[in-house]
């Protein structure tokens, strides 16, 4: 009988946590609310945790400080939504174990509660029937005065059945007919725990590293004539060793500092005797015969940043030392073509995502870490990007970043292009922003993954689906006809204005024959067709 | 003798002064480093492909003249015993005109006793092209160089114009539009509606979304402010968007009547480097500025 949580269990609950995620991660995503190919709850869930569970790798000591470590890690490794969620639902737990060197079924009931806590203090209005409904809920209903083998077991029993329970709380969940998905997730994390607590723990193979998907380099991004332009990425953990350095009275801030001085986009924490360093420099040798002084590395990787192409895409020629601007714009965007277009309006990064790809915590720490601005505005376009959005912005200091709620591209597109760069008051602009983004209507075109019905519309699997914000609008088996039945609903002939980008797989052809049929059909709407070459939504269409 | 000068940023052609009797001044513009003198350099504006290729994103530049450049056009009149009429285009968006100015002040020394007739049409393109033809007229009917300043004086603040610019980059560019928000640009639809004030200076006064809604802004302009429209010419002047100009011009038909002299033209190149390609601006007699 197993009595007590260490560290090196704590540990291996995440790893088996992850995989139990990790293979069921597809019927997660699937738990989706819209019946359009889009759902990622579980990829968002399992990349945070398994930022977590890296975090772990090779933590010694006591469960406190390794909860705290995992923590820290899906702190800056949390996507969506769920994934931040998920990422103060472990910030909770680790609060709640901080100090203990073992934590026995008393000590984990206590710190099931600080999670919950930490939970619904993460959310401004927290809803029920969703994961954090099915986390508190499985604590309440679980003793405490049992083996800890026990209390995992009552603790998914009660999990399960607060899950099954989410579509009477949520009346979104039980008109798609689903379950919540975060909640799903949730329990498919705690099963993995579960078997931790019984010996079973995953191989390597079992969580693989999926995030971020790493594209294949290009070798001949860096040829024989090239200049280094973007520097290296350069990522390391350096042991603290007592031979080198008094590891009681080593300055972590100093060591910050110094990279900071020496190179760009700086993401460095310390964590017991490891510190993670992430940077960006022209001379990575330097930055590691400096930081060698203090140890010996465990783990080094350095990129030549040319090659990369999702790093190449994010920035702008001179992305080093740019001189200091008074507003700086962040944004999210996916497909080749709506990136250039948010960079054409004025943003100054772009991180490559969407509803599809949440950018992680980190991801928007490194994006902020490219600008040089007073003031760094971020655009999410999504509303489950928004909370990854507002962590980064709490944790990062160097600027005042604000994130604006754009929940759709054209809110985004709209608010980045009328934000006013020369007027000195932020919330003047911010203001002036938060107007126009409310003016502009978002309707998007997908295809059906399910049958499903919703606000009057049947939906029939492989349809076409119009839709805006969380109302179907239309469905149709000809693309066309699903959009132009969508904009009718939206009231196109009531605006002045209307762009679209059209997506990946709309052949040129059909984009301009609906754009012929639309100039025709609505001759006081002014349209401007764009190839977003966007994945998922064939045509998105703003109207203001 | 009275010779008669006006300017290309007036979007004057050699028609017109043929016709009555003007002497262009080709005001210049440089692309890559080449400067390029209207119907000097080249005999018919191409405005295709001049705004094509500023959609491109090659952008001209503009710059004032030097003394030597005016020195050349009006020295030989007064030396040969004729006074000078010049309508220009608005002197509050050039610092040429201060370099005009000191010229004549050293020319009116050396030749005591000819005179500079001046009218400031406060305006460009079709603003000035408006003004610049009604002193045509009285040129043509035998008017004087003071009987013309004086009617200058009392009609100029009576010529007005507003329009709007499909890309604001030129004019953040230049720097000649006060009030221009960012909250505007072709990109988004969003369009600034810009007026010469009295004082020629260029003032954004608002934003319509969508052309359709800009046109019909400065299309009722005219109908709320006009004075005497039908005694006057209404001008269109576009920016390569004649398609547009053409459905203003419909309009204020369908507004004043079928006998309404309305003139559809192409922004000269001078200035169109600064307002860009796709923007349309409408002159016409109004109550006041």
């Amino acid at each position: 009988m197993l009595q007590t949580i260490t560290s090196t269990l704590y540990a291996d609950m995440l790893r088996q946590g992850a995989a139990s995620l990790y293979k069921d991660k597809t019927v997660v995503n699937d738990l989706n609310v819209f019946p359009i190919p889009d759902g990622d709850t579980g990829d968002n869930m399992y990349m945070t945790l398994k930022a977590g569970s890296a975090a772990t790798a090779g933590k010694e000591g006591n469960v406190g400080e390794t909860a705290s470590a995992a923590a820290q890690g899906m702190l800056l490794g949390a996507r969506g939504n769920s994934g931040v969620i998920l990422s103060r639902i472990f910030a909770g737990l680790a609060k709640g174990l901080e100090g203990l060197e073992k934590a026995d079924t008393a000590a984990f009931a206590h710190a099931m509660s600080t999670a919950v806590q930490e939970a619904y203090s993460a959310i401004p209005v927290p809803v029920e029937g969703t994961i954090i409904t099915v986390l508190r809920e499985a604590f309440e209903a679980t003793l405490v005065d049992t083996t800890l083998e026990e209390y995992f077991e009552n603790l998914l029993s009660e999990m399960q059945v607060s899950l099954d329970h989410t579509p009477e709380k949520l009346d979104v969940l039980r008109q798609a007919g689903v379950v919540d998905s975060g909640g799903a997730g949730l329990l498919c994390i705690f099963r993995g725990m579960n078997e931790a607590l019984h010996g079973i723990v995953a191989s390597e193979e079992a969580a693989p590293d999926t995030a971020p998907a790493a594209p294949a380099l290009d070798l001949s991004k860096f040829a024989e004539d090239s200049t280094l332009e973007f520097g290296y990425c350069t990522e390391f953990l350096l042991r603290l060793t007592r031979a080198k350095t008094d590891i009681d009275n080593f300055d972590i801030a100093e060591f910050v500092a110094w990279l900071e001085a020496n190179g760009e986009s700086v993401v460095a924490f310390r964590d017991g005797t490891i510190v993670k360093v992430h940077v960006h420099t022209f001379s990575p040798g330097e930055i590691l015969n400096h930081c060698q002084q203090y140890g010996e590395f465990l783990t080094l990787k350095i990129e030549n940043m040319a090659l990369q192409h999702h790093q190449e895409s994010n920035r702008n020629n001179a992305s080093f030392k740019r001189p200091k601007e008074k507003y700086g714009i962040v944004t999210v965007a996916a497909g080749a073509g709506l990136i250039e277009a948010f960079k054409q309006i004025g943003a100054d990064v772009v991180i490559p995502g969407g509803q599809t790809m949440n950018p992680s915590t980190q991801d928007f720490v490194e994006a902020f870490e490219q600008i040089n601005a007073d003031n760094i505005l971020v655009f999410p376009n999504n509303s489950n990007i928004k909370m990854a959005a507002e962590q980064a912005a709490g944790l990062y200091k160097k600027a005042d970043v604000r994130v604006l709620p754009s929940s759709t591209i054209g809110e985004g597109y709209y608010g980045i292009a009328s934000t006013d760069r020369d007027c000195d008051n932020v919330e003047e602009v911010i203001s002036s922003v938060m107007e126009i983004m409310d003016s502009v209507a978002t309707g998007m075109i997908s295809h059906a993954i399910r049958d499903a019905e919703g606000d009057g519309v049947k939906v029939v699997e492989g349809d076409f689906v119009g839709y805006q914000g969380k109302s179907i609008l239309s469905d149709s088996p000809c693309r066309k006809e699903a959009a132009e039945a969508l904009l009718d609903k939206m009231g196109a002939a009531g605006r002045d204005v209307m762009l679209v980008f059209t997506g990946e797989d709309v052949p040129q052809q059909e984009a301009q024959a609906l754009q012929g049929e639309l100039t025709a059909k609505y001759p006081n709407l002014e349209i401007m067709f764009n190839n977003g070459t966007q994945p998922i939504y064939d045509y998105i269409f703003v109207l203001c | 003798m009275l010779t008669f000068f006006s300017d290309t940023d007036c979007d004057i052609t050699p028609k017109e002064c043929a016709e009555y009797g003007i002497k262009l001044i080709s005001m210049p513009y440089t692309v890559n480093d080449k400067v390029i003198y209207p119907y000097v350099d080249w005999e018919t504006f191409d405005a295709h492909a001049f705004y094509d290729m500023l959609r491109g994103g090659t952008i001209p530049t503009t710059s004032a003249m030097g003394e030597e450049f005016y020195e050349k056009l009006f020295e030989p009149e007064f030396a040969a015993g004729n006074d000078i009429l010049y309508a220009h285009f608005s002197a509050a968006t050039s610092n040429t005109f201060t370099i005009m100015h000191q010229v004549l002040d050293r020319l009116k020394e050396k030749y005591p006793g000819r005179k500079f007739f001046e009218v400031d049409s406060l305006g460009i393109s079709a603003l000035a092209y408006n003004v610049v033809m009604e002193v045509a007229d009285m040129v043509k009917a035998g008017k004087t160089g003071e009987e013309i300043e004086a009617w200058a004086k009392e009609e100029v603040p009576h010529f007005s114009m507003h329009f709007f610019a499909d890309d604001l980059k030129f004019f953040r560019r230049s720097g000649r539009v006060s009030g221009l928000a960012a909250t505007m640009g072709g990109l988004i639809g969003i369009r600034p509606i810009i007026h010469l004030d009295d004082n020629g200076v260029m003032v954004s006064i608002g934003k319509e979304t969508g052309r359709a809604k800009a046109i019909a802004r400065l299309v009722n302009t005219v109908v709320e402010q006009g004075d005497k429209v039908k005694e006057h010419r209404v001008v269109i002047a576009h920016s390569d968007c004649p398609a547009i100009a053409e459905e203003a011009a419909r309009q204020l038909k369908a507004k004043f009547g079928d006998d309404l002299n309305v003139l559809i033209q192409n922004v000269n190149p001078t200035i169109g480097s600064h307002c860009g390609p796709d923007g349309l601006g409408i002159c016409f007699h109004a109550i006041h500025r």
